[in-house]
């Protein structure tokens, strides 16, 4: 355990250090700027409308891809580029130890990021309307979104150097337009698994959302599934492509 | 297990007909060899195989074809069997983030090992001053030292070291050829090298690679020995080059001698005796020699020589 947690500990600092945390924590400020200007002088209702169809937007198909993008695919894409994954497989502890401890730190720095970001603009909110009722579902739902992109661009980062790019083609061309266009392809969109659970937690924002969640049902039990059973996977495969993968 | 120069009496690493190729490159071409307690030099020029043969060994990467067995097991199947393994690689791979002593600790974590020789280790190193500071500002010596130290911190029986040496002064080579050789009296100690003179100064048994393939096996003594006749080229400078090549034609040393404006090309297999017979029949012909330098002495081509001959 300690071997994990110390694995942990290092990733956290090689993710959030330099100029990375800066840029995305300017990144961050977007959904809550955006809140903050657009409910000036707005009724409550209206602001919640707003923030449900604007800055909800803006975090989950902007903000939470691109900086779990960022994240997931450094977290071992990063030992990758730098020469030490060496150092990490030439130790005692189980591949899957390793992929796990990397989901984890990757985890933690995306959703640490983006659950900050959606707290800010949901406070932005809440000191124009006095209502704190979108708090907690956008760090849920921030917080299930976060893993699940962390999970697949981990896998990813380790599979090609060209993660970022590939992803941004996935997050702009799929997830924004194609299962967008076509809502009976939610079921396979990442950040509509944290948008249900958000619904979920708050069905008053239902009615604003009907487009990006599409088919999907709100609700956290089920993203809370589909986010556990996308983590074990992408641990279990980045775990396989190490033992099968030369490292050089 | 056969007991020739390429195979160790008791060995923990044993390397089975081992071929490696990335694309169309053959790295390493159907090596087989074994080392055992003691400290082993693998010597070759750059690009000779060296390092992918290491970290063939380490289990990094996957034979195409032939086995590995470290410590008795596939590194790549059993990865408990790291306890017992060190790894120094070439690259400069370390976390420029961590001060040298977190990097250490950072290992010993990874390895479920106590902290309890972290100080060692950095002292085996001489990176006590340093143990503080982040290794992104070190300079490469002092990066080599920090990787060697996170490497012997979890006290490994087999120890594999790609270049440790590179970077680092004279001071600090001699004292961590010191510290391997001390390794070596009761751990299996891989160096791979390509400096002649390094090794000779670390190991007691060497094997030379070149092409991927197994030049040359044996004690020092035996490297140099195989070396001994390979015929070296040198080139002679000098006012009168047609009247020096005469006599030296006749000398048992010499297998040919060529002219080129002032050059001569001389073909000799013992370069030492060439060094004084040049100089010898310049002055009884009373003829100026105004340069005499080998043409072709690197270590390259004398394991390409090598591998020719088996």
């Amino acid at each position: 355990m300690k071997g994990v947690l110390a694995i942990v500990r290092v990733t956290l600092r090689q993710l959030l250090g330099g100029k990375r945390l800066i840029v995305l924590g300017l990144l961050g400020l977007l959904p809550a700027v955006v809140i903050w200007l657009t409910t000036a002088n707005r009724s409550a209702s209206a602001a919640f409308q707003d923030y449900n169809e604007i800055a909800i937007v803006i975090l989950f198909l902007i903000v939470l891809p691109l900086t779990a993008l960022v994240l997931g695919s450094a977290a071992l894409g990063d030992e990758r580029r730098d020469g030490t994954l060496s150092f990490l497989l030439v130790r005692p502890r189980p591949r899957s130890a390793i992929t796990g401890a990397k989901l984890l730190a990757a985890w933690i720095a995306a959703a640490g990021v983006t659950a900050a970001s959606g707290a800010a603009a949901s406070t932005a909110l809440s000191i124009r309307t006095s209502d704190w009722s979108t708090l907690v579902p956008t760090i849920v739902g921030t917080a299930l979104a976060a893993a699940c992109y962390a999970a697949v661009f981990m896998v990813l980062g380790h599979l090609t150097s060209r993660a970022v790019l590939i992803g941004l083609v996935y997050v702009f061309i799929w997830e924004s337009g194609i299962s967008m266009a076509a809502p009976s392809l939610a079921n396979v969109s990442l950040f509509r698994i944290g948008l249900t659970a958000y619904a979920g937690l708050l069905p008053e924002s239902t009615r604003f959302l009907s487009e990006p969640l599409g088919s999907l049902a709100p609700g956290v039990g089920g993203a809370l599934a589909k986010t556990l059973g996308i983590g074990l996977v992408a641990v279990l495969t980045a775990a396989s492509l190490l033992k099968r993968r030369d490292t050089t | 297990m056969t007991t020739t120069p390429a195979f160790a009496p008791e060995p923990t690493v044993v390397v089975d007909r081992v071929s490696k190729w990335f694309g169309q490159k053959v790295a390493v071409s159907d090596l087989s060899c074994s080392f055992g307690p003691g400290l082993t030099g693998l010597l070759g020029p750059n690009g000779a195989g060296k390092t992918t043969l290491l970290r063939v060994i380490a289990g990094l990467l996957r034979p195409s074809d032939g086995s590995i067995s470290l410590l008795g097991a596939d590194p790549r199947r059993n990865p408990s069997i790291y306890r017992s393994v060190g790894l120094v690689p070439e690259e400069d791979a370390v976390y420029g983030f961590l001060t040298a002593r977190q990097f250490v600790r950072y290992a010993t974590r990874l390895s479920g090992e106590g902290t309890a020789n972290v100080d060692d280790a950095i002292h085996a190193v001489d990176l006590d001053d340093a143990a503080d500071r982040p290794l992104s500002g070190f300079s490469k010596g002092m990066r080599q030292r920090a990787k060697v130290a996170a490497a012997l911190v979890t006290d490994p029986d087999v120890l594999l070291l790609d270049e440790p040496l590179n970077g680092t002064d004279p001071m600090q080579r001699a004292k961590l050829i010191a510290s391997f050789r001390t390794l070596a009296e009761e751990r299996t100690v891989i160096v791979s090298s390509h400096v002649l003179a390094e090794v000779e100064r670390m190991a007691d048994r060497v094997l030379a690679v070149v092409d991927g393939k197994l030049a040359a096996a044996g004690d020092v003594a035996a490297i140099r020995h195989a070396m001994s006749d390979i015929p070296y080229r040198v080139r002679v400078e000098s006012e009168a080059p047609r009247r020096i090549a005469g006599p030296l034609m006749a000398s048992d040393e010499v297998t040919s001698v060529s002219v080129s404006g002032s050059v001569l090309h001389i073909e000799t297999t013992d370069l030492g005796s060439l060094g004084t017979i040049v100089p010898r029949v310049a002055r009884d012909i009373d003829v100026r020699v105004t340069g005499f330098e080998p043409e072709d002495e690197s270590l390259e081509s004398v394991f390409r020589y090598l591998v020719r001959r088996r």
